[in-house]
């Protein structure tokens, strides 16, 4: 029987160690594990089909990442179970970038300044709040905050310019952080505030 | 602040008697994701930690930004592909390289 490494060299020792990395972004496009098993399958196959088209040593990790999006994209635009609008004015608050002060730590700054109610939230609720986001701020605070990718990179695999990944981190972590301190406050994890002021 | 300082201020490094320049709470509050993240441009790391380090008001929303981080990270960077998976994609690119 062939073993991948003898087909493709280099496929083995390059692509494979990043499954675990694959199979987590999979499943925060996707939101279920179903759906990120067969995305994975799909995103090696293809990747080890084009094998050769890849320049070894360069970004293994990235280019899975790209090509695991684009099945995830190509996919969802034909059965159109989704239908994500990235509005880009999306923050609460409705000050957007210009904002340098999270909405989040004005409301916490009297009871909470430095965020510890993030410690007290479960995984599976983080998760779920990621899932929710529109998919182009989902990928970016994946690949930025979870997988630790450089803007550049980011920027390449999305096609888009560094400022617009920027962007979309920045819009990103701050629904994400808002969805996270409503969710704190109805646990009681943190006082709910009205215009700085402590309630209840 | 000076022409010349507003002109290079943000570009000397070490041009203070070897000390990081002093940047205001609004330009640190701005780069703090940058901060964390590593990319920071037009400003270095050292006078954006100075100001964190030295300003109570800002150092809290450092804090909170990494508290939100190591939430993140903990929830998610430590979830594995499934073995039956890793076995069922082993299989697979074994067949595909046997079908040429």
């Amino acid at each position: 029987m062939g073993e991948p490494r003898d087909a493709k060299p280099g496929f083995a020792e390059e692509a494979l160690p990043h499954l675990d990395a694959v199979y987590r972004f999979a499943l925060r496009l996707a939101g279920s594990a179903d759906e990120a098993e067969d995305l994975v399958q799909d995103t090696f196959l293809r990747a080890f089909r084009s094998w050769d088209q890849y320049t070894q040593g360069t970004k293994a990790k990235s280019w899975l990442f790209t090509i695991c999006r684009n099945v995830f994209l190509r996919r969802r635009e034909r059965t159109q179970r989704h239908s994500e609008i990235v509005t880009e004015t999306a923050t609460r608050a409705g000050s957007g970038s210009a904002q340098v002060v999270s909405p989040v730590w004005s409301s916490v700054q009297a009871v909470d300044p430095e965020g510890e109610f993030f410690e007290s939230i479960v995984d599976e609720r983080i998760v779920d709040a990621i899932e929710e986001l529109p998919e182009e701020y989902r990928t970016a605070v994946v690949l930025s905050d979870i997988e630790g990718l450089p803007y550049a990179e980011i920027a390449e695999l999305m096609g888009v310019p560094i400022g617009t990944v920027k962007s979309r981190l920045f819009r990103g972590r701050r629904r994400l952080q808002e969805v996270l301190y409503e969710y704190a406050v109805e646990m009681g994890y943190v006082p709910a505030t009205t215009g700085g002021k402590t309630t209840g | 602040m000076g022409f010349f300082e507003k002109l290079f201020g943000s570009r000397r490094r070490g041009g203070n008697g070897g000390k990081p320049r002093e940047i205001s709470c609004e330009e640190a509050l701005r780069r703090v994701h940058e901060f964390i993240d590593g990319e920071l441009e037009d400003v270095s790391t050292a006078e954006v930690q100075a100001h964190f380090e030295q300003c109570q008001r800002c150092y809290p929303h450092l804090r909170l930004e990494q508290a939100f981080r190591e939430a993140m990270r903990r929830a998610c960077a430590d979830e594995k592909a499934p073995d039956g998976l890793r076995d069922r994609l082993e299989k697979m690119l074994a067949e595909a390289a046997e079908s040429g």
